[in-house]
Order: structure tokens, then C-alpha cells, then sequence
């Protein structure tokens, strides 16, 4: 029997959703505010603007430049990070505890004070262009924007960067209405793990984001995904080929998420999972080769994906498919319980860390609306048996296939 | 911080930290061997070599290795560097034992026969792979022209040719002469019985065959100066690098003090990121520590578009002279030892992450070292010791300047 772990969950004054697991003893404090909103929230005339909205919200304050801002996180020697995703941007950060109110009056300041100097915005656009074109030289990025489009659609499927199109058409009224429009307590959660009292740590953030923003909703409105299957090529003079494939899975919510979980890990968690085994040891095809599920809240989708020279890549497309195709067929008892053992002896080993703690909370917060328990992950992915990957696979069929290539040549047939 | 650190009767020597406030643990055989190890004919045999240990031994087929791993739910790996190859596993505390168990059985690699034509061609698509990566091209120029002559310069996974020219047997020599108690270590750092660690240290590894330490290693020349310039037509950026000689890795006096450097000038919130890329002159830039045990580089380098060369090469001189010719603040010097500081308490609360530096440590400074010791000597560095640093290894002049892209810059370069 797991030990629960000690969390606490309630929804402040302010609108802000907090979480804490309460780690004593714990020497960091690691934190992950997300605000509800993101890529998806933009209109197709400004295609990165989120992302620009990202890079431009710490360069400076009412209280200070950006400098002086990032300044005042090392003089505490909080490492933070931020990032903007489909639908949440995400700000992170760890810290000594005791640095704690410092560090989220510090990320309070930014959210509810950035002053988007202009000089910060004009540099931001023209470095979002620079962005773009670097991109051009990192193919596995490349290939998986191509896949994304495909497989959720224009509007979950964009790129932080938009295209060199829209993001030149942005200037500091967009940041700044985007910013005023979107940002908000009612649309934040903050999921905090360490040695921390609960109610200290409520009413810290609660001060420091009571009266914060007015944006029109929760955040929580669904987007819904809009697959497209069909072959995609985009040449490209690459020493490798990457092959993308995605078809529709589940959400995180599902029920079936538990056996789509465990069906990935049989595919592909370990060096002994499906795909290492047949692509990679026994045929030698490729260096790298995976699968994965992203879920935006709307649903889920099965990417898989390998990098191989050109003339194997036909080959290698094939094996792909046999081995999707295949799991349904033979997956053995023997390893579905040697991918579930995996899956939980990571969760208690990556547990070590503060800051995987609180991304886990923070995950859960976004998907679920609560912290859950370990015993309750545990037992939904101990549950999962060889019948209900069957079933799994019967109802979530990779018939209705999206690929995308690049590369020197399209795959035969 | 004590850590238990015993040398074994064939010549093993055996770290480890115990971390009691940790549920798992992490162990992992260092090996002290890597590509400047190696003879040009068989650049990338390190590599190789490391990929081979996971496809068989005499109790083990390669399913059964990598079975035995993930049946433990293991995060592993192995890696191989310049001077190094490392093995490693981080599981559950109680299923240490067993860890160590199947990464000591894979020291004692059957190196198959039947299994080295098929892992000969995941090397070819690995290296494939590097090569459509503008920075792989980047690291590998630069170790090709500043180590000219020397065991350094070519690349940890060996060119396309040497590995597929190399043969088994040549493996198996290597794989003898260097895979043996008086080259290697043992490292372990987790919620572990130190004493008890080393007892499964001695059941698993006495009857290793013994051997003597690899060859020494001769030190390489100064980098000296020059332009180098590599003409990339079908990549969009343009990545420059000026690069000077630094200090070893093993240079008690002034490692902290590079990184300190290379922090300050390329690191978060530094001079590079407010004076280059928040002035829109490229999206990258930063410095970056080359350390090898006898040999050194600072790297100062940005990646911009094609049309930027001038004002990025001139905007990292700019503040290499900048720096040189101003010093730094004592406050400035403060926010990087304070992030730094939080690194190590982070650090500090996984046994992998200690694990991963208690082999570097072992490896470089022939010892353990623990998070306060490493505190302790960044809390004491002041910005004189930056200034003094900047004189006995100068980031002014034209270094030896590498760039690398589609465009033909600077002119008639070679």
C-alpha cells in the first residue's frame, strides 16, 4: 500500500485554483502557475502572438525594467522557467522555502503589472522571426509541426512561433490586448510542493493575486480536435528521413486512458518494449523511435515517430505499422505487467525530486481538477489487463492514419 | 558528508553516498576510457563499445538485458564522452542489488558476434542523425581543428567509415585492455547501506579478470589561432564561435571561476542574453566550458541568420573586451552563485543527479565530492578572482574563430 501523500486542494478568494502537497523536510520549494489560456486563444491573423505574449511579459513592470525584474529572481537564486502551450502558459520555478513569498510576489508582479515596454516587443517579434528560420535546421521539430496540424487541427495543432506571416503583423496593442483579454486569478492554478503550511502558502497567493484580471471565462472551455488522416510530404535535404504517424486515441480523462497508457509503454517505454525491440535491435533501422500520446483536454492522440536514412525508410514505415498492428494480436501478460511495474516504480522514483512533484500536481490539477492519489494512478494502471488492450485497440483502430515525412523522398505507396 | 570509498583487492574502487532522505537509488559503473582513447583507424570503437555491452554476456541475451532492466522500472542508460563511458541505472531502494547486479554481468560483455553487423547500422543512423544537426557539426569542427593531430579531434561516435571498418575482434581488444577492475569505478548514491553495497561490489566483481589502467594520455597544444570557416548550404543559420584556450578540468584553482565566467557572460539573465539577443543581434548566445583533464576551451558563440555574422561576431567581442576591461559587479558575481546555489540543493535530492556528478568528480578530481564542499568553494569566489581569472586566460583577441553555415563568411576564409 502506497502512503497518501498530503495534499491540500481548494479554490481561494482571489479565483485561483491551489494545490500543495505537503512535503516536510523537503529543502525546495518548486511551483507551476498555469493561466488557462494559450495558443489556441489566438485569432489565425496573429499565430504567435501567445508566444510573443510569453517572451514579453517579464521584460519589464510597473515597479522595474526587465532586468532589474530577472535580477531580483537570482538575488533569491529562484531558477524559473516559463513556456506557452496549446492551451495553458505555464510559469515555473524553484527556490530555497524560504525565498517562497518572494518568489510568487515576484511572478504576481509580472502577471498583473508588465508594462511591455515597446522596444521589448519590436525585439520580440523580430527574434520570433529569427526563431522561425533556425527552425528550418531542427527536421524532428519540424516534422512534428507538420504531424500536429494534421492530427489536431488548425487550431490546436499551431506552433508557439505561428508562421513568419502572422507573427510580423504583431505589435505591442495585440500583446497588450491579448494580456488584458486572457490573463486572469479566475483562469490561474497554482500547484506548489514542499515543506510549506497549507494556509500560509493560500493566503500568499491569495494576497498577491486578489483582484487580478477579468477574462471572460474559466479558461476551461474544450477545443475540439479536428483530425485529418492522409499523407504529407515535405521535401528536404536530410541525411535521416523522420516519419511522423498520428491517428485519434483518448482523453486523459477517458476511462480507457489507463489501458491506452499501458498500451504505449508496451510499444515503447524501456528497451524492451515493442518498437525498440523490432525497428531498432532486431532490424537495426533506426538510432530513435518512439510513441507517445498528447492529449489536449478535448481528447488524445497516438503519435509515432522514427528517424531513418532514405532508403530504409519504407521499410521502416512497415515495421511501424506491423507492430501497431501486431500489439492487438500477441501482447503477452507477461509484458503488460513489465510495463506497469515501470510506470510505478518511475512514479516513486522520480518522486525524490520536489520539482517533478509539483509538475505532477500541476497535471493534475489541469486535467483532472483535483490532486490524485497515487493509490488511485496505481491501481487504475494495475487494473488494466491484456482484454482490455484488446478492446482498447479494437475501438481506437489506427485505420484512419495521419503521416508526415520529411525528407529527401516520399514513402512508397 | 561521508561517503565510503574503497579501493577492492583486484583494483575496483567503489563510491558511495548514502542519502537517507531518499526512497531510491542509483548506481553505475564509470568507465575511464572514451574516444581520445582510441587510434584514428578506430575512432568510435568507445561508443561502439558501449552500445555492445547491452547486447549479450555469457548468463544474458541482449532481450534479457534490457528485460532485467525494465522489469526493475529503471530509468537507464549509458553514454560515452571524450574521456569517459558511463552505465547507469536509478531504480526503486530495494531492487539495488539487482540493478547493480545486471549492469556488473554487462561489464562483462560477450560482445556477440551475431549481434555487431546489426548494431554497426543503429551507429550509421546515429551518426546520420548528428549530422543534420547544425550543432553536432559545430562541436565536431571545432574538435577537429583545435585538437588537429590529437585523439581529441574526432568525434565520440567515430566517422562513417572507421565504424564500418571496424571488426569484433578489434572491439574485443579494446574491450579487454580497458574493461578491467583498475578502470573502473563503481558509484552509488541513494537510500543505500554503503556497507552493504560494497559487499555486493565484492560477490559481483572479484572474479573480474584484472588488467592495468589504460594508457596515459598526452596533453594536447594550445589552440592557437585562426579562422575556420565551414561552408553548410542547406542549413539557415549561421553559427559562429570564438574560441580560446581555458583551464583543464582538473584545474583546482580556476574551474569554478570558468564556470562562474561562462555564466556571466552566456548563462540566464546574463550579459550575452541582454546585450545580444534581447538587442535582437541573434536568438542565441551564449559561453560554454570545454574541460578535458589536461586541456581546456572557452567557447563564446551565438547562432543568428546569415546576414548577422558581423554584428554577432562583433557584439562577442564587444563583451569579451567588455569584461575584460570592466571586471564585474560583486552583486552580479551574488545572482550567479545564488542560482547556482539552488542547483545544488536540487542536486542534492536525487540520487541520480548525484550519481551523474559523484562520477564526474571521482573521474576528474579522483574523488568524491560532496553539495556543501562544491557550496563552500563558488560562495567564495569574488569578482577580483574573475579579474585575475581574465588575465591568466584571456576572451580578447581574435581567439581561433569558427563559423559555420550556408554563408561564405568571413571572405575567403578557409
Amino acid at each position: 500500500m502506497t502512503a497518501p501523500r498530503d495534499y491540500v486542494h481548494r479554490r481561494l478568494d482571489c479565483g485561483v485554483e491551489f494545490a500543495l502537497e505537503r512535503l516536510p523536510g523537503r529543502r525546495l520549494a518548486a511551483y507551476d502557475l498555469r493561466v488557462l489560456t494559450g495558443m489556441v486563444d489566438e485569432s489565425e491573423e496573429r499565430l504567435g502572438l501567445a508566444y510573443l505574449v510569453d517572451q514579453t511579459i517579464t521584460k519589464g513592470t510597473t515597479k522595474r525594467n526587465g532586468q532589474e525584474y530577472l535580477d531580483a529572481f537570482d538575488a533569491i537564486g529562484a531558477q524559473q522557467t516559463s513556456y506557452v502551450g496549446r492551451e495553458a502558459f505555464g510559469f515555473r520555478c524553484q527556490c530555497l522555502p524560504e525565498y517562497l513569498p518572494q518568489s510568487l510576489a515576484l511572478h504576481a508582479e509580472a502577471l498583473r503589472t508588465a508594462s511591455f515596454p515597446e522596444e521589448a516587443c519590436r525585439v520580440a517579434v523580430e527574434l520570433a522571426g529569427q526563431e522561425l528560420t533556425a527552425l528550418q535546421d531542427q527536421p524532428d521539430e519540424l516534422a512534428q509541426r507538420m504531424i500536429n496540424r494534421q492530427a489536431l487541427g488548425p487550431r490546436l495543432g499551431r506552433h508557439p512561433l505561428g508562421q513568419e506571416a502572422t507573427i510580423a503583423r504583431i505589435g505591442r496593442g495585440d500583446i497588450l490586448d491579448f494580456w488584458r483579454g486572457q490573463f486572469g486569478a479566475a483562469r490561474m492554478q497554482v500547484a506548489l510542493a514542499g515543506p510549506f503550511d497549507a494556509d500560509e502558502a493560500a493566503n500568499q497567493i491569495d494576497q498577491a493575486f486578489s483582484g487580478f484580471g477579468t477574462p471572460p471565462d474559466d479558461g476551461r472551455r474544450p477545443c475540439p480536435i479536428e483530425f485529418t488522416p492522409g499523407a504529407r510530404h515535405e521535401h528536404k535535404e536530410l541525411e535521416q528521413q523522420q516519419i511522423f504517424l498520428a491517428w485519434p486515441g483518448v482523453s486523459r480523462t477517458s476511462p480507457e486512458y489507463p489501458a491506452e497508457r499501458v498500451m504505449l509503454a508496451v510499444l515503447s517505454d524501456g528497451m524492451s518494449s515493442r518498437l525498440f525491440t523490432e525497428v531498432r535491435e532486431k532490424l537495426g533501422l533506426v538510432y530513435w523511435v518512439g510513441a507517445w500520446a498528447d492529449q489536449p483536454r478535448s481528447g488524445g492522440m497516438i503519435f509515432v515517430g522514427a528517424s531513418t536514412t532514405p532508403q530504409r525508410c519504407d521499410e521502416t514505415h512497415r515495421v511501424l505499422l506491423r507492430e501497431v498492428d501486431r500489439l492487438a494480436e500477441d501482447i503477452t501478460e507477461t509484458e503488460l505487467n513489465r510495463a506497469k511495474v515501470g510506470m510505478i516504480a518511475k512514479a516513486e522514483t522520480h518522486g525524490d525530486i520536489t520539482r517533478s512533484r509539483a509538475s505532477e500536481l500541476s497535471s493534475d490539477l489541469f486535467y483532472y481538477g483535483r490532486p490524485v492519489q497515487q493509490e488511485e494512478k496505481i491501481r487504475r494502471i494495475s487494473g488494466v489487463g491484456v482484454a482490455d488492450i484488446r478492446r482498447y485497440l479494437k475501438e481506437h483502430p489506427r485505420n484512419r492514419l495521419a503521416a508526415a515525412t520529411l525528407g529527401p523522398r516520399a514513402l512508397k505507396g | 558528508m561521508a561517503f565510503l570509498d574503497q579501493t577492492l583487492p583486484n583494483g575496483l574502487r567503489v563510491v558511495v553516498e548514502a542519502m537517507d532522505s531518499a526512497s531510491s537509488a542509483a548506481g553505475g559503473f564509470l568507465v575511464r576510457t572514451g574516444s581520445r582513447d582510441e587510434i584514428a583507424p578506430q575512432a568510435g570503437v568507445s561508443h561502439f563499445l558501449e552500445h555492445m555491452c547491452f547486447k549479450g554476456t555469457e548468463k544474458r541475451t541482449w532481450q534479457e538485458i534490457t528485460i532485467g532492466f525494465d522489469d526493475l522500472g529503471s530509468t537507464y542508460n549509458a553514454f560515452t564522452s571524450k574521456e569517459r563511458t558511463f552505465y547507469y541505472g536509478w531504480v526503486r531502494r530495494d531492487d539495488l542489488d539487482a540493478q547493480l547486479e545486471l549492469l556488473a554481468d554487462m561489464m562483462r560483455s560477450a560482445l556477440p558476434p551475431d549481434e555487431f553487423s546489426m548494431e554497426k547500422n543503429v551507429i550509421l543512423e546515429e551518426i546520420a542523425m548528428s549530422h543534420d544537426q547544425l550543432e553536432s557539426h559545430v562541436y565536431d569542427l571545432i574538435h577537429e581543428k583545435v585538437y588537429a593531430g590529437h585523439p581529441l579531434n574526432w568525434p565520440v561516435l567515430g566517422h562513417k567509415q572507421t565504424v564500418a571498418e571496424l571488426s569484433r575482434d578489434q572491439m574485443h581488444d579494446y574491450f579487454s585492455s580497458r574493461y578491467n577492475p583498475a578502470n573502473v569505478v563503481l558509484v552509488v548514491a541513494g537510500n543505500v547501506r554503503p556497507e552493504a553495497v560494497l559487499d555486493s561490489a565484492r560477490r559481483l566483481c572479484d572474479r573480474w579478470p584484472g588488467g592495468g589502467p589504460r594508457p596515459a594520455r598526452v596533453a594536447p597544444p594550445g589552440p592557437g589561432d585562426g579562422i575556420t570557416l565551414l561552408r553548410l548550404e542547406r542549413f539557415k543559420q549561421q553559427c559562429l564561435c570564438r574560441v580560446f584556450p581555458a583551464p583543464s578540468a582538473v584545474d583546482d584553482r580556476d574551474t569554478e571561476t570558468s564556470d562562474a565566467v561562462a555564466s556571466l557572460l552566456g548563462g540566464a539573465n546574463s550579459r550575452f542574453y541582454w546585450n545580444i539577443v534581447q538587442a535582437g543581434v541573434a536568438h542565441s548566445a551564449s559561453a560554454w566550458r570545454v574541460e578535458y583533464c589536461d586541456c581546456g576551451l572557452m567557447v563564446l558563440y551565438g547562432f543568428c541568420e546569415p546576414q548577422r555574422c558581423e554584428a554577432l561576431s562583433d557584439a562577442l567581442r564587444r563583451e569579451a573586451e567588455r569584461i575584460t576591461r570592466e571586471g564585474v559587479r560583486e552583486e552580479e558575481l551574488q545572482r550567479v552563485k545564488n542560482r547556482r546555489r539552488t542547483g545544488l540543493v536540487a542536486e542534492a535530492e536525487s540520487p541520480f543527479y548525484r550519481l551523474v556528478q559523484l562520477a564526474d568528480d571521482v573521474d576528474t578530481f579522483g574523488r568524491p565530492r560532496g553539495v556543501e564542499e562544491r557550496m563552500q568553494r563558488i560562495e567564495r569566489l569574488a569578482a577580483r578572482d574573475v579579474a585575475e581569472y581574465l588575465e591568466r586566460w584571456p576572451i580578447t583577441g581574435e581567439g581561433r574563430l569558427f563559423s559555420v553555415g550556408p554563408r561564405d563568411w568571413p571572405v575567403g576564409a578557409s
